[in-house]
Formats: structure tokens, C-alpha cells, sequence
């Protein structure tokens, strides 16, 4: 397919406001796409790779500014490109001003000598530089697009950031200026078409005439929706349902939501009850070494995922060593790492976090602080999905798989998170006090005969914790301190997600040291996209954890809410701005 | 097969005219010396390089293919000191180049041929003009137009018989001519292209001040660099697509 349809399809729908018809618009696309459909089935989403693969594009803002200014023609440079953003506040507008294709490719003159391609002896002024009036643009195809990101995110070591800048600036110079728009956008993951996640989905089902429960169950286990597309497409419903779990490749996280004992017997009689560990949320994929490998090391293919799917394998060697000396068979447990002390206390969740950032010196970051892994569910055992059955039985998969031996007590298994499934309240308050005198959060609250339902946050899992709940809300502005703090961004502004939008619901200045001030500066000046006197416009990316006394209504921020008392607790460096809690989430917690 | 010696100066000198454009490259083992031809990601910039065997201090191959990556084989030149000599042997069976720096020994991985960007076909082109100049008039040439502009224009006045370099920037504008008297040779000829600086800059990072430059140039047509190194037993040329003259 050509990127220039691509493009010329994304501004339909991009036009359209109606849900159905958007469905429509995404069916037809993903209808025509031919060959190209498993890309163009990410891409419409403003994805480059499937959504359970860790590989980033990692381009920042000013590498694609750069690239932009390259191809835009003489003396244009990335502060152009950057004013003309803060002039019309989204890079795909900023693009689609330009005329690129300036630069010629030596292809262009490939086959022919002497004059011809370039109006060779005439004057100089009878080009056209703008749109397709030469012959660079007009020609480049998705699978061009999808090529050359695929080179650019392998791109890694010195200069490989000039080399980024080579390539993307490749592309964009053979673009129109509607396919600069969505190429724009598309490298720096601010697609913003409304098309979701249940749009593509409802439209594999239409375009392929599939029913959507099969789609949805093959989205759940396999996180790429080009896969799932070409399935429906090519085998529907009979390949869809043969799409099951994968070891190496990660699904969504189940979630949980806040709850209480109360509510939690009174719908479903009884609740399985376990510790809330204070530590971060990992998947373990594990597959034991073949028998006749050839290596003979005996050891299996161990991954390690974060709860966004990242890969952290290599960063968090202690499970990779307890998945060699634990595990016999082919699984995919889910659990939490939690960081311990010398005498095996559980250390503050940010102790974790540490550990997961840690790229380079890992053995000494491990010196500092060891963390252990804790499971307590059990996706896949030895070739069998579990996903499907109830909490109970997937929690006695996983004492099979984590027991030494048959007859090993519960309580001393390691690694295994224990159970217990009651009706009496005051069983689980003991639960509740023993999990806390541990040094732990509180507990979990489960349904026993739910399914595992990947990436929801449902009524089937809930937190319990002792003090107030926190909230995780996206950064989306700042502004610079005076005086000593002149160099530092404060006074943050904090915003929850609503749909596609970001609401504001209040500032937060206070619980922060200078220290910390500095390394929150460092981390949010990247982001900043455009400044007015001392307030800063940040483009969302970064998560902060904050507490807060009470939630009120107020006309002064955008979501009609404001925390009272914010107080700073930390950056989720964990969780992306996908994750950051909803306005429906403030409101609910508003209610209690 | 393929096994060689040569100076540290002769390698660094080819592995810098090729890394200007690109971080890869496949170098054909031919029995009479080294080939290498690469073009950058948007193909716009292309480098066809050749280093006779005569360059080397002892060389053998026999035809053979292979892959590098050529900041890794620069930092291993480097290690030599001015003058040292750089040994290779490449080891058919584990892929690997093998090579020593008097007592320093380094294994290099090599990368697969086929996962590096094809190799350019290399145009054919009939310039009209050409222009023989010294490097550091090059240098000078581009450090000025640099000064003001991200493009710059070479051509050739076919009347006054001269070069001339253009440069136009949003306020201040450079123009450099050089007269016959200036230039080492010059064929006269209808010659005016825009160039962007990206390119040529790092091209003429590559280019030796001391070293006799060739330039072939047209109306809006690629301009082909042509020089030679190690004595001339290197020989390497640049060809650059032109930006279209907007207005």
C-alpha cells in the first residue's frame, strides 16, 4: 500500500467524529491493505511495533525536529520547526507546512546521462518544490515507512542518533505534506486519529467477517493486532482460536481496583484472599532447556516483562536464577519483585524501581539492593493456557509448579504467594494484620472463580490498602522557581486521564526536596513544548504518584476537581501515561 | 582468503572517506585490492573507494565478501600508533577478522553481507564542467558557505572561465570565486547546482587539505568528487544529488 492512501485514509478518519463510522473508515483500510496489513493495522494506531515487543523507536522530539528542518529546504532549522509547534501545537500540523522532497536522490539520475531529469541548461527556476512536483515524493510505500523504522529503532551505539536523523529525514523528504503529517506523528507515537484499540478491533471483525469474541480472546494472548489481523483475515475464526499464549511474548497485567471486605463477601460469598506485596508487578516466561541441547547447560529461556510489557530480564538477574533453579517446566507466572534487606525485609517500592531502570551495572546495583521474586498466578503450565480458569485452580497450578516436591508445605515453597479463600471477615482482617506486620501493603481481594482478564482493571481483583489511596497522575505542566530554585521546574501540574484527554485536577509543590527537584528538572525538560514566561506546557509523558486528603469539585481545573493537600510521592517510572489513573477513577474515589 | 598489512595512516584515511556516509559496509576482497562502494539511508550521498593492493605493505585474496562495522574497525585503527603497521587475516571457518597491532590482538565479528544496505549502482552521468583545485581550497570553500547557510551552490562561470561557491543565508550571504590562476585545471562548461552542507561538510572532513581534488559538475545534476590517497594508490569518489532550486 502506498503511504500516501495510508495518509489520505488516516485524514478521513481522522475528520470523522461518529464511532461507527471510524469503525468503518479502519474496516475498509484494513480491507485494501493487501500484504501491508499487519503494519497498517499498527500503524492506524499510531504503532510501529506489536504492542507486547519492548522495541522503541526511541526518537525524542528534537531528533524529528531535526529531521523535519533537513528536509523542509534551505535554512530551516529545528528552532523553526520548534516555534512553528508552539505557533500550531501538534507536529503533524508543523509537518504538513513544509514542502519536502527538496533533495533530489541520486536514483534520479540513474539511467540517464546528460540532460533530462533535471532540466539540465535551462534556467534555474522551473522546479516546483512543493508537493509532487518532483520526482521524490509520491512513491513511498507503508512497508518503506515500516523498513526503515524498523533500521532506525535498531540503530544503537555512537552517532546512532545522527544516523536516526539520516534516515527519518530519508523519509520525510519523499513525503507529500499529507503523509508528512502522519509520518510525523507516527515516529513520535502521537497518532491521535480516535482510533482505539476497540476500534481496530471491531473493524478485523467487519473487515473479515469474524465474529468479535474470537478477535478479542487472540488480542488478549498475543498484544498484536497485525497478527490477529492477517489470521482473521487468512484463517478466521478457526485460526484466531488457535492463537494461544506464547512464551517470550507478553500479555497485559490483570488489575485491580479499590475495594473493601464488605463489598467484596457481599458479592461473591466468599473472596480469596492474599498479600498485597509492596514490590512491582513482573511477568516470568520460563521454558526449560531442551533435554537434547546441544549446549548442555541446562539452562531454559528465562523473560522477564514489566507491567508495561517492557523486557527487564536483564536487569533483574535474581529471577532469572530463580526460574533456572525453581522451574522444571514451560510457564508464565505473574507476580511482583519486591526489594529486601539484609535480614530479608521488604524495602519501599521506589528501592524496586531502581533496580528495574538499571541498564549498565547490574551486579553492583544488585549489591545495593537484591530483590525476590513473589508469584501468585499462573497463565500458562506446560502447554496448557489457563487464562480461563477460575482463580482457585490457576493458584494450584502454581503451587505444582513452584513445589520442590510433592508433599512441601505451602508456607515454605519459595517464591509462592499463599491464598486464603474465606467468608469471615475476621479471618481476613488477621490476614490483613500479618500481611502489614511483614512489612507489606495490606491485601488482595480476588474473586475465586474469576477468569484472568488480561490488561483490565475489573471488580474481580481489588486492593485493600491501610491508609488513603494515592493517585498516579500525568505531568502535563510546571513551572520554573524563583531564587534559588530558578533552574528547577516546581509547581507541577497534575492531569488524569479522560478517554483520549487529559484533565487537570490540581498542582503539586510541596513534599519534594532540592535534590529531588534537580533530578525531577532533568527528567521533565525534554517534554517541555512551549513556555510562557515562567509556566511550562509539558507534553505528557511522565507519572508522578501523589497522596492527597480529599477530592472536591472545582471550577479551577479542567476535570471540575481538585485534590486538597496534594503531597509528591514519587515518579512511576513504571507506568507510562497509559497508565496514569482515569477521571472515572478520581470519581469513584471521590464516592467512597 | 585474505591476508594483509598496512600502515595505520592508509586504513584510517579509507575508513574515513566510508564512515562519513554510512556505519556499515561490505569491502570486496579482490585479488588486486580492496573495493567499497556505500550509499547514505536516503540516497542522496554515495562513496565508491578502491585501495590497489599496492598500497599494502604484503596483501593476498582471492575475491572474498565481507561485512563490517566501521566505527569498530576505526577505534581498532586508532589504537595504532603514527606509522605502526595493522596485520589482518581473515578466519574463513568462525567469520571473524583477526587483527594485529604488534603485541595487541583483536578478533572482530563480522557482520553478515547480506544485512547491509544494498550496494549503489553508480550512475552514469555526462558533467559538463570539471575543476581540478587543491583540498584546501575545498575546505575553505565549505567552512565559508558554513558560515552563513545549510546549502551551498557550486558552479562554473562560462565566460570568466572560473569556480564560484554560493551561499545564502536568511541574513548574510558568502561568494567565493576562484580564477584559473587559483585552480590547478578547469574545463569550462554549463554548471550550477545546490548542494546540502549536511553532506558535503562530512565528505570534506574526508578530503586531505594537501591532496589534489577533481570536481564534475552540471546543471542541476549531482556533483562527483573525485581524490586520491595513499600516495595515490587509493582512490576514492563522492557523488552528491542536488537539492532542487526553489524560486
Amino acid at each position: 500500500m502506498e503511504f500516501a492512501t495510508f495518509a489520505d485514509r488516516a485524514a478521513t478518519i481522522e475528520a470523522e467524529s461518529a464511532d461507527l463510522e471510524i469503525v468503518a473508515h479502519v474496516r475498509d483500510l484494513l480491507a485494501e491493505a493487501g500484504d501491508d496489513l499487519p503494519i497498517v493495522a499498527r500503524f492506524v494506531q499510531g504503532r510501529v511495533f506489536p504492542a507486547w515487543d519492548s522495541t522503541t523507536l526511541d526518537i525524542g522530539p528534537n531528533t524529528c525536529y531535526d529531521a523535519i528542518a533537513r528536509a523542509a529546504g534551505t535554512n530551516v532549522d529545528a528552532d523553526d520547526v520548534e516555534d512553528r509547534l508552539a505557533e500550531r501545537g501538534e507536529i503533524g500540523a508543523v509537518a504538513a507546512s513544509y514542502d519536502f522532497g527538496g533533495q533530489q536522490g541520486l536514483g534520479a539520475f540513474m539511467g540517464g546521462g546528460g540532460a533530462g531529469a533535471g532540466g539540465a541548461g535551462g534556467d534555474n527556476d522551473d522546479h516546483n518544490n512543493g508537493g509532487t512536483g518532483n520526482n521524490n515524493t509520491g512513491n513511498l510505500t507503508v512497508r518503506e515507512v515500516n523498513d526503515t523504522l524498523t533500521d532506525l529503532a535498531a540503530a544503537e551505539g555512537s552517532g546512532s542518533q545522527d544516523r536516526k536523523v539520516d534516515l527519518l529525514f530519508g523519509l520525510f523528504n519523499r513525503c507529500s505534506n499529507d503523509e508528512a503529517r502522519y509520518l510525523a506523528r507516527l515516529v513520535l507515537s502521537e497518532m491521535r486519529i480516535g482510533v482505539g484499540e476497540g476500534t481496530v478491533r471491531d473493524a478485523i471483525a467487519e473487515a473479515f467477517d469474524v465474529p468479535q469474541e474470537p478477535v478479542e480472546r487472540a488480542l488478549q494472548v498475543s498484544n498484536d493486532y497485525g497478527q490477529v489481523a492477517e489470521t482473521a483475515r487468512e484463517d478466521g475464526v478457526s485460526g484466531l482460536d488457535e492463537i494461544d499464549l506464547e512464551i517470550g511474548r507478553p500479555v497485559q497485567a490483570m488489575l485491580a481496583q479499590a475495594g473493601t471486605v464488605t463489598d467484596a463477601l457481599e458479592e461473591w460469598d466468599e473472596a480469596a484472599v492474599e498479600w498485597k506485596y509492596d514490590g512491582a508487578r513482573i511477568q516470568l516466561h520460563y521454558d526449560p532447556a531442551d533435554p537434547g541441547d546441544p549446549d548442555g547447560d541446562n539452562k531454559g529461556e528465562t523473560h522477564v516483562f514489566s507491567r508495561n510489557m517492557e523486557a527487564v530480564t536483564d536487569a533483574l538477574p535474581e529471577v532469572v536464577e530463580f526460574a533456572n533453579e525453581h522451574l522444571d517446566s514451560p510457564v508464565i507466572l505473574d507476580g511482583e519483585v519486591v526489594a529486601i534487606d539484609d535480614d530479608g525485609s521488604p524495602l519501599p517500592f521506589q528501592e524496586v524501581l531502581k533496580r528495574f531502570r538499571r541498564k549498565h551495572d547490574v551486579a553492583k546495583a544488585r549489591e545495593d539492593v537484591s530483590v525476590r521474586p513473589v508469584f501468585f498466578d499462573c497463565l500458562h503450565a506446560d502447554g496448557d493456557d489457563l487464562l480461563d480458569e477460575p482463580l482457585v485452580e490457576r493458584h494450584d497450578q502454581l503451587e505444582s509448579v513452584l513445589a520442590a516436591e510433592r508433599q512441601q508445605e505451602p508456607e515454605e515453597i519459595d517464591g509462592f504467594s499463599l491464598l486464603w479463600v474465606t467468608d469471615d471477615p475476621d479471618e481476613i482482617e488477621a490476614v490483613d494484620a500479618d500481611a502489614l506486620e511483614a512489612g507489606h501493603e495490606g491485601i488482595m481481594l480476588k474473586n475465586p472463580d474469576s477468569t484472568y482478564s488480561p490488561g483490565r482493571r475489573g471488580k474481580n481483583w481489588q486492593k485493600r490498602k491501610p491508609d488513603v489511596e494515592t493517585l498516579d497522575c500525568v505531568v502535563t505542566g510546571a513551572e520554573w522557581g524563583e531564587g534559588r530554585r530558578a533552574t528547577f521546574l516546581g509547581t507541577f501540574e497534575l492531569s488524569v486521564r479522560d478517554g483520549d484527554d487529559l484533565e487537570t485536577v490540581g498542582k503539586v509543590a510541596t513534599g519534594i526536596t532540592d535534590e529531588k527537584l534537580e533530578e525531577l528538572t532533568e527528567l521533565l525538560e525534554p517534554h517541555i513544548v512551549a513556555e510562557d514566561g515562567t509556566a511550562v506546557e509539558l507534553e505528557p509523558a511522565v507519572v508522578f504518584e501523589v497522596g492527597y486528603e480529599e477530592i472536591q469539585t472545582s471550577p479551577t481545573y479542567s476535570s471540575g476537581y481538585a485534590l486538597r493537600f496534594p503531597r509528591f510521592l514519587g515518579v512511576r517510572y513504571d507506568k507510562d501515561t497509559e497508565g496514569a489513573d482515569t477521571l472515572e477513577r478520581l470519581e469513584m474515589l471521590r464516592d467512597e | 582468503m585474505f591476508k594483509a598489512i598496512v600502515s595505520a595512516e592508509t586504513l584510517t584515511s579509507a575508513l574515513d572517506s566510508i564512515s562519513v556516509l554510512v556505519d556499515e559496509c561490505k569491502i570486496h576482497l579482490e585479488e588486486d585490492g580492496l573495493e567499497i562502494r556505500a550509499v547514505d539511508p536516503a540516497n542522496v550521498g554515495m562513496v565508491d573507494l578502491s585501495l590497489d593492493a599496492a598500497a599494502f605493505e604484503s596483501y593476498e585474496a582471492d575475491g572474498g565478501l565481507i561485512g563490517v562495522d566501521l566505527s569498530r574497525l576505526e577505534d581498532i585503527a586508532g589504537m595504532a600508533e603514527s606509522g605502526q603497521l595493522i596485520q589482518f587475516e581473515l578466519d574463513e571457518e568462525t567469520r571473524k577478522l583477526h587483527i594485529q597491532i604488534d603485541g595487541l590482538e583483536y578478533t572482530l565479528a563480522l557482520i553478515d553481507p547480506d544485512s547491509i544496505r544494498q550496494e549503489p549502482d553508480i550512475p552514469e552521468l555526462d558533467l559538463p564542467a570539471e575543476v581540478v583545485l587543491e583540498g584546501k581550497d575545498v575546505n575553505r570553500s565549505v567552512t565559508a558557505a558554513d558560515m552563513v547557510s545549510d546549502h551551498i551552490a557550486l558552479g562554473v562561470d562560462d565566460g570568466d572561465e572560473s569556480f564560484y561557491v554560493d551561499a545564502e543565508g536568511d541574513t548574510d550571504d558568502v561568494h567565493l570565486e576562484l580564477t584559473e590562476a587559483d585552480l590547478i585545471d578547469l574545463q569550462a562548461g554549463p554548471a550550477h547546482s545546490l548542494f546540502s552542507l549536511d553532506y558535503l561538510k562530512d565528505m570534506n572532513k574526508a578530503i586531505p587539505s594537501n591532496t589534489e581534488v577533481t570536481l564534475h559538475l552540471g546543471e542541476e545534476f549531482p556533483v562527483k568528487i573525485y581524490f586520491g590517497f595513499a600516495e595515490g594508490q587509493g582512490q576514492v569518489t563522492y557523488m552528491l544529488a542536488p537539492r532542487i532550486q526553489s524560486d
